[in-house]
């Protein structure tokens, strides 16, 4: 059976995120900048609640109870040019 | 300065935007599709008096009134930032920003989809992509498909696949892994299935729903459920195959499959492969709470809404002031409910903003949503009604 990839951007593997969770008792946080997985161009959209998925396995009522999003989300939540985002643009 | 900026041209920001302007207010809406609706665009389904739900007709009466009340919608604008400065909200967008006094956010639902090996394949999308594809945009995802995952946004969509001419080979399960939990699970797919039998015109499904109360039935009924499936509007619906992998070598080109048991367990390797040029993977919906997360908001988990929803109340206020949220941001539902919310959401901002209304007509709203509830013909979730009463009960937000 081939790969299968979590992380697009980045071909994260299930495997891969499961034993570095595993092995480092990993947050969600903690396992994204292990391997990477939801850090390439897209930001996470398609894999963040994998992830969190991932850390939290088995853990569940811990992580619910903070009233934050584990991942946290940061502005810009799109892509944009530098330009835009630096608030250079003619308008 | 705008009175009001509205982040979503769905359902709920279209009625929000509606019930504010019709109050006075200088409202605008800004959506980074490139046509207003929102997930309205793409729905087609039968209610159970037989009236059809036509989301494009649904959509254009909402415009009507836009159009009327001179609303401006900005459409193909992203916003990636949203923040208080100097008592003023700014809305950040690759157009510009604008400046309002209060800001509602109704940017909706996202997909969450179970990866199954191979779906990085061209050819293999969400559900939700095949939906925009074929009732928006006219297209047909494939030939011959199949679709991955049992529950009541696939079911809907399989059909709207069907009715475009496309052929739906099956529906299955994903395979038995940590990320497809209970999807993969024949006796938990079927006892969510029974609960939206409505839109199934068949006789098990009908006979079987009464009887899904506990275990014991649920047990029961998975026995009868023919191991090679059942045709559902002639749709395979095969809840004891699971999906193994998508095979092809520059696009899909076929699914392994294989038989799992009663628990979703593999019972063995016996595998055969299908045939098809496109595979829609049906995960779940979760609210897409980006914006209200950088805004400041806090969060609060809950289940039978989707996951992660910003703490608001029943008046769509949430605890940071002047910032509100309505429709799927806020939990999974219907269209309908999405409509009242926003609703009750443009009378809420309208009043906060000093303008005058009839006494009674912000809880003829809060009513409206509730009777909406109630009666929806398509519900995400059993539980829907309960946690958002307790969540309102507990939930303070000032
Ligand atoms: C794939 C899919 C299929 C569905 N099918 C059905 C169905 O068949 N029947 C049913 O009753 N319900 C269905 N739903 C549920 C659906 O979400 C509700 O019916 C309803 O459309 C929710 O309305 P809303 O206004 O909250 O959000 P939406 O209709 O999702 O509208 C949100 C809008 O916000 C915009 N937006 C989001 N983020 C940004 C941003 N950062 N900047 C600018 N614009 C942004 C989006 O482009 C979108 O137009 C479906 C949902 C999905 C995701």
């Amino acid at each position: 059976m081939s790969t299968l990839i979590v992380c697009r951007c980045e071909e994260v593997s299930l495997e891969t995120l499961q034993k570095t969770a595993y092995q480092y008792h990993c947050s969600s946080r903690e396992l994204k900048l292990r391997t990477r997985a939801g850090m390439g161009v897209c930001g996470g959209r398609s894999c963040r609640m994998m992830i969190e998925q991932i850390a939290t396995a088995g853990d569940n009522e811990k992580n619910y109870e903070t009233e934050t999003i584990p991942l946290k989300y940061q502005p810009p939540i799109r892509p944009v040019p530098f330009g835009v985002w630096g608030g250079l643009s003619d308008e | 300065m705008l009175d009001a900026m509205i982040i979503g041209a769905g359902p709920a920001g279209l009625s929000a935007a509606i019930s504010a302007a019709q109050h006075g207010l200088h409202v605008e809406i800004v959506d980074e599709y490139y046509q207003p609706g929102g997930r309205l665009l793409g729905q087609l389904h039968q209610e159970p008096d037989g009236e059809w739900w036509n989301g494009i007709e649904e959509t254009e009466k909402l415009l009507e009134q836009i159009e009327s009340l001179h609303i401006t919608i900005h459409c193909s604008t992203s916003v990636y930032d949203l923040q208080k400065v100097n008592k003023k909200w700014v809305t950040y967008t690759d157009q510009g920003n604008w400046e309002s006094q209060a800001v509602l956010i109704a940017t909706g639902a996202t997909e969450s989809p179970t990866p199954i090996p191979g779906w990085t394949l061209p050819g293999v999308m969400s559900i939700g992509a095949a939906q925009v594809l074929t009732n928006v945009q006219r297209i047909q995802p494939g030939e011959r498909g199949v679709v991955i995952g049992v529950n009541v946004l696939s079911f809907a969509i399989a059909r709207e696949l069907q009715l475009a001419g496309v052929d739906v080979a099956g529906m299955l399960l994903p395979p038995p892994h940590l990320l497809s939990k209970s999807e993969g699970v024949p006796q938990e797919v079927l006892s969510s299935l029974l609960r939206f039998s409505h839109l199934a015109p068949s006789v098990l499904m009908h006979r079987g729903a009464p009887f899904v109360k506990g275990r014991l039935a649920k047990n029961l009924v998975t026995a009868f459920y023919p191991e090679k499936g059942m045709g559902v509007w002639g749709i395979p619906l095969q809840l004891r195959r699971t999906a193994l992998e998508i095979k092809g070598k520059n696009q899909v080109e076929g699914i392994r499959v294989a038989k799992v048991n009663r628990k979703g367990e593999l019972r063995n390797a016996i595998t055969h492969d299908i045939d098809v040029d496109f595979v829609c993977i049906a995960g779940g919906l979760s609210p897409l709470a980006e914006l209200a997360a950088i805004a400041g908001c806090k969060f609060i988990h809950e289940d039978a809404l989707g996951g992660y929803v910003p703490v608001h109340n029943e008046k769509m206020e949430t605890a940071v002031s002047g910032l509100y949220v309505a429709g799927n941001i806020t939990g999974i539902e219907s269209a309908k409910v999405a409509i009242s919310q926003g609703t009750i959401a443009g009378l809420v901002i309208a009043k906060s903003l000093g303008a005058r209304m009839i006494n009674g007509k912000i809880n003829e709203a809060l009513q409206e949503v509730e009777s909406r509830r109630a009666a929806a013909t398509i519900q995400f979730h059993p539980h829907v009604i309960s946690s958002r009463e307790s969540l309102y009960k507990t939930k303070k937000t000032q």
